[in-house]
């Protein structure tokens, strides 16, 4: 999608050239045409052109609502208990190695119930021996 | 946004002194903007500044760069390289940005090229007019989106003042009585029961009476 885009109004005459703040507009004239260029990571969009051009040949509104470029496709990591998106296999690998160990894939949702399960499936299985200690301690 | 004004030629020749080579920086931010900073300013000031007749002891040279703003100290840290055997950065941002600059370049001289001048908006092209002053506690909602402490002359926040005539402020008769633009907004969409009710006072330690003031983010941070 391009951003900056002019219509066929335009006659070349370079007020926008001119008189864009960010030096973010070019004009270069070949042996046949003169070639107006943009660039988008100078502009400020600060609208200067389009409210200049005595020809009204600027069509700002696609600076404005513009489009969407896709910048990366990733693999997702799916919640094993109920199968949402949750983050991606190189988000995966990055948490685990600043853990140190590898996460269970599942949402925040199921997080809290496997964590849940698993914390009741550890006191059930310790609680004889606790029964058992004969400090009598609490867990 | 931020709105500033190129000091004044002389000003800024002076204020050079003996550097000999000076690093020219716009701002793509705000200050572009309003025309008075950007990549385009930036390249007209060193035309400027670029005569000889400027200088008793030869003119200095002058490198010209522009950076999208210059409020982001990581963004300088990252992306901005200061060409060798600088002896000045001169720069087209606002306040912010010339202080993040100094406080970024901590044996580098940073000379600011430009007044920042106030909050406001292209109300036409080619003007910019005052509408904010960031008293942190806005009350827009009450006044018809006008800010009586913005665009009344006096600041006046409980009112206008006996020199609103006509719906001009006695100040400069060009200038409108913020007052009577709230009154006939208010009148406008049917909110005039505004104006009479009884509010707390304000609270103006959000508008810096308790000191600078700083905005904090917590969770901004990286993994």
């Amino acid at each position: 999608m391009r951003y900056f885009q002019v219509n066929d109004q335009c006659n070349g005459c370079l007020a926008c050239v001119q008189n864009c703040p960010a030096n973010a507009l070019r004009a270069e004239d070949s042996t046949a045409n003169r070639v107006l260029s943009h660039n988008m990571a100078r502009c400020a969009r600060c609208g200067n052109c389009w409210r200049i051009c005595p020809q009204k040949a600027i069509e700002f509104q696609f600076m404005l609502e513009n489009g969407w470029d896709e910048v990366k496709s990733l693999e997702l990591v799916f919640c094993r208990v109920c199968g949402v998106p949750i983050y991606s296999v190189d988000y995966r690998r990055t948490l685990s190695e600043k853990l140190g160990t590898e996460s269970e894939p599942t949402c925040s949702k199921h997080r809290d119930e496997v964590t849940r399960a698993a914390k009741a499936h550890f006191l059930k299985r310790k609680s004889p021996d606790i029964r058992s200690d004969k400090r009598g301690g609490a867990i | 946004m931020i709105v500033g004004n190129l000091k004044p030629l002389e000003e800024i020749i002076e204020s050079l002194g003996d550097y000999k080579n000076i690093f020219i920086l716009g701002c793509g931010g705000c200050v572009s903007v309003c025309l008075t900073g950007g990549d385009r300013q930036a390249h007209q000031l060193a035309t400027e500044l670029d005569h000889i007749r400027h200088y008793k002891t030869g003119k200095p040279k002058f490198t010209v760069h522009t950076i999208e703003r210059q409020c982001e100290p990581d963004w300088l840290k990252e992306y901005l390289t200061i060409p060798e055997n600088t002896d000045a950065v001169l720069t087209l941002a606002c306040g912010a940005g010339v202080q993040t600059m100094a406080f970024f370049f901590e044996t580098l001289p940073v000379i600011p090229a430009v007044n920042t001048t106030f909050m406001g908006s292209n109300v036409e092209p080619g003007v910019w007019q005052e509408m904010c002053q960031g008293c942190g506690d806005c009350m827009l909602g009450h006044t018809g989106g006008i800010c009586p402490i913005a665009r009344c002359a006096k600041t006046l926040f409980n009112g206008p003042c006996g020199g609103s005539n006509n719906g001009s402020c006695e100040v400069d008769k060009k200038i409108p009585c913020a007052w009577a633009m709230i009154y006939y907004k208010l009148k406008k969409t049917d909110q005039l029961h505004y104006l009479m009710k009884v509010r707390e006072p304000k609270n103006w330690q959000p508008a810096g009476g308790a000191g600078p003031r700083k905005l904090v983010r917590p969770f901004n941070k990286p993994l």
